[in-house]
């Protein structure tokens, strides 16, 4: 049995496999997620970027909520990343325990699994962060 | 004139590693190998991947680098192979995820390709084929898996996760120019999984002398007999490498001294990544090579066949190498882990 929607990850796939940003051409801001609309300064006058997928930890939480579809994955860290663009985004970050994380280290966005309907449905990926390997 | 793979070149790299590694000694104690079966596969260590990792997200990782090292946009990119014998999808390409996942073009030849651990020597293959014809300017090439082993088996000690990525273009671009590739096949049972089956069953000893030495020496001869060249002519060797012990064996049968085979070993600290086994294996050799340097590379999969290709590094290599994590890198970055989390990590045990 299905648990996601196919259909929403389908249309939603760039924004899970690349960070979509909004760069204002009138007042130069840029924000996230993606939309039409400046949040700063109101203009509809905007384009839509690919982040470089690298950032810094601003701060972070243990989750021990264990999540269908994810079950091996446990604890969880999830964290504000500044990215290189300026604005900040939630983040899980993989492959580092919470003893190592620290605020201020450097990630870099990497596709992972997010979720799948085991054992036959659709898996689901996306961009989580993992510390920079190559500075 | 000369052979049409000369167009062609390595014009971008990239690998993965996963983090995890697991002793191999620890494998052995909990099945109760003797400790002379460990050594004499020459292992030490493999790699294992994350729960959240599989031969698409490296891939795509691997492939991530390899389009850096290239200096092109990804939507130059026209072709996308992805070797791998272990798809997450039975039914579903991997190659249709990774491609948009990194923005290639979507006018682009993409499939996914199984021949064992060859595969992903199989996608650089047809990418050569495609750039010396014309067809196309780039093309990525991925070799990635999470090997599969049944436990306790002795396959269980090399199969491991990695990935590696190729981008392949024009002859005056690349970090490496092809000399010459050749392909050597037969109809060899050594090695194989049926549908359904979660592990792959082998011949034992069957994956020896029949299957990977009589391949590899077999394409290594045929490439060394049409290119006029010998083996005191390549500076490097990088074979198959299933375990330890047998990239030196075949190097000491085809003559070459294992001062060549050595530099781009990589099994004995992360295992056999399968389709990424020998081309994690170039890109290591890549990355030290020097300009004008002879490179021999000789993939193989079971069922079975080899490539061997002779290539020369240009001087433009020393411009790619710290653009993306190099092998070295990837292959200090580790955390040790025990066979629980291996087996939790890989499936070997999971939830209802």
């Amino acid at each position: 049995m299905l648990k996601n929607s196919i259909s929403i990850f389908w249309r939603k796939r760039s924004n899970y496999y690349r960070i979509k940003l909004t760069k204002c051409r009138k007042c130069g801001r840029i924000s996230y997620p993606a939309r039409e609309r400046c949040p700063y300064c109101g203009s509809n006058d905007v384009e839509h970027i690919d982040s470089s997928g690298h950032g810094k930890i601003l701060n972070y939480t243990v989750s021990y909520y264990r999540r269908e579809g994810d079950a091996e994955n446990m604890p969880r860290i999830v964290a504000l990343v500044r990215l290189d663009e300026g604005v900040v985004i939630p983040a899980e970050i993989v492959d580092s325990s919470p003893e190592e994380i620290k605020e201020g280290m450097e990630v870099e966005a990497v596709l992972r699994r997010l979720n799948s309907d085991d054992p036959y449905g659709l898996i689901y990926y996306g961009l989580k962060f993992t510390p920079v390997l190559n500075k | 004139m000369g052979r049409p793979e000369a167009r062609a070149g390595v014009v971008g790299w990239g690998t993965y590693i996963p983090r995890y590694r697991l002793r191999v000694t620890e494998i052995a104690e909990l099945w109760g190998f003797e400790k002379r079966i460990v050594e004499s596969l020459g292992m030490f260590e493999k790699a294992v991947a994350s729960s959240d990792e599989d031969s698409v997200t490296m891939g795509w990782y691997a492939a991530k680098s390899a389009i850096l090292r290239a200096g092109i946009k990804p939507e130059e990119i026209s072709a996308v192979f992805v070797g791998s014998e272990s798809k997450p999808y039975a039914v579903k390409p991997s190659a249709t995820i990774i491609g948009d996942a990194l923005g290639v073009s979507r006018k682009r030849l993409t499939t996914d390709l199984e021949f064992a651990c060859r595969a992903g020597s199989e996608a650089i293959r047809l990418n050569v084929a495609l750039v010396s014809s014309g067809t196309v300017r780039y093309g990525l090439a991925i070799g990635s898996d999470t090997a599969q082993a049944n436990p306790g088996d002795i396959l269980e000690f090399t199969a491991s996760s990695g990935a590696a990525a190729y981008v392949l273009g024009p002859a005056e671009e690349a970090a490496a120019k092809f000399e010459g590739v050749v392909t050597y096949v037969t109809d060899t049972p050594d090695f194989w999984r049926r549908d359904l089956s979660k592990y792959p069953l082998h011949g034992e000893g069957f994956t020896g002398s029949p299957a990977y030495f009589h391949h590899i020496e077999s394409s290594v001869k045929l490439l060394m007999e049409e290119l006029g060249l010998k083996p005191s002519d390549f500076d490097y060797a990088v074979f198959h490498q299933p375990n330890g012990k047998y990239p030196l064996k075949v190097a000491a049968k085809l003559g070459i001294p294992k001062d060549k085979v050595l530099p781009g070993l990589v099994t004995p600290w992360i295992g056999n990544t399968y389709n990424a086994s020998a081309l994690i294996g170039l890109a290591k050799v890549l990355e030290a090579a020097k300009p004008g340097e002879r490179i021999l590379v000789a993939p193989f999969g079971s069922g079975a066949g080899s490539d061997a290709m002779s290539l020369i590094v240009t001087d433009k290599v020393k411009d790619k190498v710290n653009v993306a994590p190099t092998v070295e890198e990837l292959l200090s970055r580790k955390t040790y882990i025990n066979y629980a989390t291996y087996a939790k990590s890989r499936k070997i045990i999971w939830r209802i």
